[in-house]
């Protein structure tokens, strides 16, 4: 579903990629680890069209990652960024306007109040702005949005760094459980627990 | 009728109160009178070609001419505009020209035909002192506006590409910094529109009392010049950043990189 095909990318005279291969079936689950500064977060702009390779072929779908795709690709991929880059304004409003500019295939509002829930997240905090959140609530309240807009492919970047080891097991167990295609970049080893995680270690 | 000439030395007589300026300015160490020298310069001998090539295009009093002479002053404002947004004047000549010349365009040829109802439209008398004003007064508001857009994106970029992938609509994500940018080009103009008079008197207006006209005309041009400024700066300054849109991003929607001017 996602291929990465001899990719070269030089950033600032740092060669980021060079011959990457890399590729992700459909549904499949995969992690990515290594140490900081290596180009994980990258893999993440590369298929979003946030830059641009020197050299390669980067393919969602077998549609290149170009003008002609793009919107189409976008709309396919949810990206969790790692400070979950969300511009400020009441919690509410932002959701607000997240779900009029997407078709939510789950419209049924009592699925908005079991995702509350299950983030623990509080009415109360939907009031507040993105500003005033702490990291962990910032980081359920991106994790609310990927789960609403449901699209099939998520990018999570560091996904529960923020959050308590009860909310990180449950979280994990979720995410896992999900028929969904998956790129994870972490250092949390709660998800090599899990079986249903591919590793990639990047040196 | 028209207003006393100024005798050259009276006018030169003004430099007297360089002295006092000079004296404190380099007793606070504020260190700007060589930048002060200049700008004074600028203005003489800037205003004293034009008053030549006026008096000159009043004389022939030549549609071709005339329009030339506005084109070529809306250029030079292009290039002002685009420097002073830091910006880089190959790449946004084009679509700031433009963003000028349409709603220029249309409000001075209104001024002209449907508020003052003269019969030659290109008349200089009136087709370049209000050119000017207008020009003048849109420099400021396109400079807010391409200014606040193009950094407010570059400083926010992680946000403004997350809201690329969360909305899927580059109109969606670029909106809030649309919004910001635009209100603070045109909210001065606006504001100044509830003050004139009260504070200050503009210049046309005293220019015309002292040129002759009795003040109930200055005032009613004064008013239809207030008109015209503000819609030539809110249409130039919201054209002025779409129109750069096509420069200011790349395909997939990300800021290019390359359009600012390089401090160093």
């Amino acid at each position: 579903m996602i291929k990465f095909e001899s990719v070269y990318l030089i950033r600032n005279n740092k060669e980021i990629f060079s011959n990457l291969n890399f590729s992700v079936q459909k549904n499949e689950k995969v992690l990515i680890q290594g140490k900081s500064g290596i180009g994980k977060t990258t893999l993440f702009k590369l298929l979003l069209g946030f830059e641009i390779i020197d050299k390669g072929r980067v393919s969602f779908n077998d549609l290149d990652i170009g003008k002609e795709h793009i919107k189409n690709i976008r709309s396919q991929i949810f990206y969790l960024s790692q400070d979950i880059d969300l511009k400020d304004g009441r919690v509410s409003d932002i959701l607000d306007e997240i779900l009029e500019h997407n078709v939510l295939k789950n419209q049924d509002k009592g699925h908005f109040t079991d995702l509350l829930n299950f983030l623990d997240l509080s009415d109360k905090l939907l009031d507040q702005t993105i500003k005033e959140l702490s990291g962990g609530e910032r980081q359920r309240i991106g994790l609310l949005i990927c789960f609403l807009l449901d699209r099939p492919v998520w990018l999570l970047d560091e996904p529960t760094s923020a959050l308590d080891d009860i909310m990180k097991k449950k979280i994990v167990d979720y995410i896992l459980d999900q028929e969904k295609t998956i790129i994870l970049i972490s250092h949390d080893n709660v998800w090599k627990k899990n079986n249903a995680v591919k590793i990639e270690r990047w040196l | 009728m028209g207003a006393q000439d100024l005798n050259l030395l009276s006018l030169m007589s003004l430099f007297i109160f360089l002295i006092p300026v000079f004296y404190i300015n380099r007793r606070l160490r504020l260190t700007i009178n060589k930048t002060m020298l200049t700008s004074i310069a600028r203005m003489c001998i800037q205003l004293s070609f034009v008053g030549v090539y006026l008096e000159f295009l009043f004389k022939f009093n030549s549609p071709v001419l005339n329009t030339v002479y506005l084109l070529i002053m809306i250029s030079i404002a292009c290039q002002s505009i685009i420097r002073s947004s830091n910006l880089k004047v190959r790449l946004f000549f084009m679509p700031v020209f433009f963003s000028l010349l349409i709603p220029f365009t249309i409000i001075l040829i209104f001024f002209n035909a449907v508020v003052v109802r003269i019969d030659n439209l290109f008349e200089a008398k009136y087709l370049i002192p209000i050119g000017g004003m207008l020009l003048g007064n849109c420099l400021r508001s396109i400079i807010i506006g391409l200014n606040n857009f193009y950094s407010g994106i570059k400083k926010d970029e992680k946000v403004y590409l997350y809201s690329i992938s969360i909305f899927n609509s580059r109109i969606q994500a670029l909106k809030p910094y649309f919004k910001e940018s635009f209100l603070a080009a045109i909210t001065p103009t606006i504001a100044s529109m509830a003050t004139i008079g009260l504070v200050s008197l503009p210049g046309m207006m005293t220019g015309q009392i002292l040129g002759g006209s009795i003040p109930m005309v200055a005032i009613k041009y004064q008013i239809a010049i207030m008109f015209s400024i503000f819609y030539t700066e809110y249409f130039s300054t919201m054209l002025s950043v779409l129109f750069s849109l096509k420069v200011g991003f790349n395909e997939l929607d990300v800021l290019n990189q390359n359009i600012f001017i390089s401090k160093g």
